[in-house]
């Protein structure tokens, strides 16, 4: 991190810098850029930390004022790229910030967050549909940060917007109502809150089916609901509703993987690299998340359920597999000491194993 | 008196006094400038210039009181209820149904619509599926199944498998149409699933089940297999099981009688057609019990069902026979003994208990044996009190002297056709006494 102090004085007349995060006069520069301010060293570290040092050098061609263009079509490439590489950012920072939020760090979350809104508003003005990804970023971080006002009031913008547009695609609407149900969650109004995730259910439904990854979160959500309900027969069959899902498509994807390793079993280790792109980093994040919270329920249950947990396992261990990070996965199964989820383990993952061992095999040759 | 200032473009504009009384005036207040306008009876705008202030104030102190008593007192649309109008009734029912986390019957729903418009789409413009109404525009159908589904969902998830399976089959009657054959066939489907999950009732539902399957396939024009597998695993599970249960309703109990002849008759060609022996045979023995229990209770059809019933027994114990099935063979030669004992014909009765009685002899099954052993003997009996009513009823000499040696001499005589189920008329004798009262009174007057 390279700090800057500015002389306020000493900066031209009629354009006031504001900070990066609050908006407030100016008194650092980032060092690297140039074109970043802050109003203290905490703002500017809180910044760095989430999102500045990567997009630290993006910022520069959008900040600087245009170079002067000859000709009409030079000036409208420029534009071009410019409106190019906004679009990126706002694609790169809403990424980095849904990757901190499902981390659980939501602090870190909202300087990103706070980017991606700015940008979207940068490309496509105050009221468009592509803000609202941008605003549930950060209502879900205000929300994980216990700022109930706040993520209300993003979550308004975002509904507002929904509202206004007839043609809203189901995957933002899901979403929004995702975020609507956790914020009533945490407030403590179940009734609304299941009403919300209910209906994130159905949009995510239709837009990507019952049984699919981005269904499950809606379904994770609710059972989270039921439990704080003590309604446990519910939460218990959406919590192996949710496992079910998981360990569908992980062993989905296990299984394309090993039919190529069979096919390419000659190739390098560099080439597998490549499988890795089949679990992006957010749902990543999440899956370990929700698996590892099912998995903290069931141990804690007062009546076990060895074949279920066991599921869980298992969906775990195919997740650190996938990710190639081999000694969490064995373990995984290893720390699980109860001998009858051991068996069933076993049974479960006698076909991962030998994938794994394939697996390692080709590592070394 | 009011002062006031009135407005009339073309008239007069200007300040004025004029003495008004409450009814010449109609208030009406102006929400967009927040103050009072009133019409006068000279049809004219009024806005009030010196009382209005005064009025103001006051009238937007009234208007929060109203507000407030309109929230507490009048209940208007909440966002939910006002999303409830603006979405699809479909959409209402599924979001209904996992806001009480019925999960499974919402994917289920969707699925099957989801499954009825790609069917749809399959079959393209111009066909037959095409013209009909989806299942999303039907809310008397979506209602039924988010009843049935939900209640079948919430026994399931208490572990209680045949409320799951009685909602899942009333779902399947539900549907029980031309247009909706598919949605009853699933239904049938998931009801065969949920019966291999009952334990308790002895495999009734299961085998239900099965016969509702082999009916879908057979309808389906599958392969003959199929359904025939069908009907065999019923016919399996409910040998010896169906006809046990005497605690059910009687009135249930009839209409599965003839349902179950229905069928069985279909396990029965069907085994033909397979060619198993084993397998006809206790088809034929089903069916024959079937006919049999069936006929005891309605005496109209009893002719025909009793010769169809001896019909498939004798055939029954011919392959028996074959098959060296004794136990069975023991159980038909028992039950056409009884038939023929009941309709008269007690020599035929007396034949097929002898040879119960040799087929146990051979399972060394005491009790068993014992319990031929007096079947045999009320037949012989029975047998006999025809040869005794005609002695009797001949009244002549030579008759007498005939029951006279019979009765002197109670050994057993090979020629003479009383002496071997004596014993046993002896006990008819404790049982019946009028009967032999009669004789004897007979035997008097002939002497």
């Amino acid at each position: 991190m390279n700090v800057q102090e500015l002389v306020p004085l000493a900066l031209p007349r009629g354009r006031p810098l504001s900070c990066e995060l609050c908006g407030g006069p100016a008194q650092l520069r980032c060092g690297a850029c140039h074109v970043t301010y802050y109003c203290d060293v905490d703002h500017q570290k809180a910044d760095w930390v989430s999102i500045h040092e990567k997009i630290c050098q993006l910022l520069i061609p959008i900040r600087t004022s245009f170079p002067f263009f000859n000709s009409e079509k030079e000036r409208k490439h420029g534009m071009e790229q410019l409106l190019h590489r906004q679009k990126h950012l706002v694609d790169f920072t809403h990424k980095v910030a849904q990757k901190f939020v499902f981390e659980g760090k939501h602090e870190e979350a909202i300087p990103a967050a706070l980017h991606s809104l700015r940008f979207s508003i940068d490309t496509c003005g105050p009221d468009s549909v592509e803000l609202v990804p941008a605003y549930l970023i950060l209502a879900e971080a205000s929300t994980g940060l216990g700022r109930l006002t706040q993520a209300e009031e993003y979550l308004s913008q975002a509904q507002w917007i929904v509202l206004k547009t007839s043609d809203c695609s189901n995957g933002i609407q899901s979403k929004l109502h995702r975020n609507l149900g956790l914020l009533y969650a945490a407030k403590g109004n179940f009734e609304e809150s299941l009403y919300h995730l209910a209906t994130d259910i159905y949009f995510a439904s239709c837009a990507f089916g019952t049984h699919d990854i981005s269904t499950s979160g809606g379904y994770f959500h609710m059972a989270n609901v039921f439990f704080r309900q003590n309604k446990m027969d519910i939460a218990d069959s959406l919590y192996t509703e949710v496992t079910d899902i998981w360990h569908a498509h992980f062993s989905r994807l296990i299984q394309v993987q090993s039919q190529t390793l069979t096919t390419l079993s000659c190739m390098l280790f560099i080439h597998l690299k490549c499988f890795i792109l089949n679990i992006d980093e957010a749902q990543q994040a999440e899956a370990s998340q929700v698996l590892n919270a099912i998995l903290d329920i069931r141990e804690q249950a007062p009546k076990q359920q060895p074949a279920k947990t066991a599921n869980v396992v298992h969906a775990l261990a195919m997740l650190h597999y996938l990710i190639f990070d081999f000694p969490k996965a064995s373990h995984v199964t290893v720390t699980v000491c109860d001998p009858v989820i051991q068996d069933c383990i076993r049974i479960f993952t006698t076909k991962g194993a030998e994938l794994r061992l394939h697996k390692l095999k080709l590592r070394d040759g | 008196m009011l002062s006031v200032y009135i407005r009339r473009p073309h008239c007069f504009y200007g300040q004025y006094t004029v003495p008004l009384q409450r009814q010449d005036l109609c208030f009406v207040w102006d929400w967009r400038h927040n103050w009072l306008k009133c019409w006068l009876k000279l049809n004219c705008l009024v806005s009030l210039n010196f009382f209005s202030f005064k009025f103001r104030i006051h009238l937007i102190k009234d208007k929060d009181a109203i507000d407030h008593y309109l929230s507490m007192n009048i209940k208007g649309l909440s966002k939910q209820e006002a999303a409830a109008y603006r979405n699809s009734y479909k959409k209402n029912i599924c979001i209904d149904m996992l806001r009480q986390g019925y999960h499974k019957s919402f994917s289920e729903l969707f699925t099957l619509i989801q499954k009825w418009n790609a069917l749809r789409e399959a079959a393209g413009p111009g066909s037959a599926i095409w013209q009909q109404k989806s299942l999303e525009e039907q809310p008397d159908k979506l209602d039924q199944l988010h009843h049935f589904l939900t209640r079948a969902e919430a026994a399931q998830r208490a572990e209680y498998y045949e409320e799951v399976y009685n909602n899942q089959l009333k779902l399947a009657y539900c549907f029980n149409n031309t247009e909706d054959k598919w949605l009853r066939n699933y239904f049938y489907e998931q009801c065969l699933s949920t019966a291999q999950l009952i334990k308790i009732d002895g495999g009734k539902k299961e085998s239900e089940a099965h016969a509702n399957m082999g009916l879908v396939n057979e309808e389906q024009g599958k392969s003959v297999h199929e359904s025939a597998e069908h009907y065999e695993t019923f016919h399996q599970l409910t040998l010896g099981r169906m006809w046990n249960d005497e605690t059910a309703d009687q009135m249930l109990e009839n209409k599965e009688h003839q349902q179950a002849i229905k069928t069985l008759i279909k396990a029965f060609e069907m085994a033909k057609k397979g060619g198993d022996k084993k397998m006809e045979g206790e088809a034929a023995y089903c069916l024959g019990l079937a006919y049999h229990s069936a006929g005891e209770e309605q005496t109209a059809i009893i002719v025909i069902n009793v010769t169809e019933a001896i019909e498939y027994l004798e055939k029954f114990v011919t392959v028996a026979k074959s098959a060296q099935l004794s136990r069975s063979l023991v159980d038909a030669c028992i039950s056409l003994g009884d038939i023929y004992n009941e309709r008269g014909n007690y020599y035929k009765a007396c034949e097929y208990f002898n040879q119960a009685f040799e087929a146990a002899n051979t399972l060394t099954d005491l009790p068993l044996v014992d319990e031929t052993k007096v079947y045999y003997g009320i037949a012989k009996a029975h047998n006999m009190m025809v040869a005794v009513n005609s002695h009797t009823d001949a009244a002549d000499h030579v008759s007498i002297e005939y029951l006279l040696a019979w009765k002197e001499n109670r050994s057993d005589m090979c020629t003479d056709p009383f002496t071997v189920g004596k014993t046993l008329v002896m006990k008819l004798f404790f049982l019946f006494p009028s009967v032999f009262f009669n004789e004897k009174k007979n035997d008097h007057t002939a002497v």
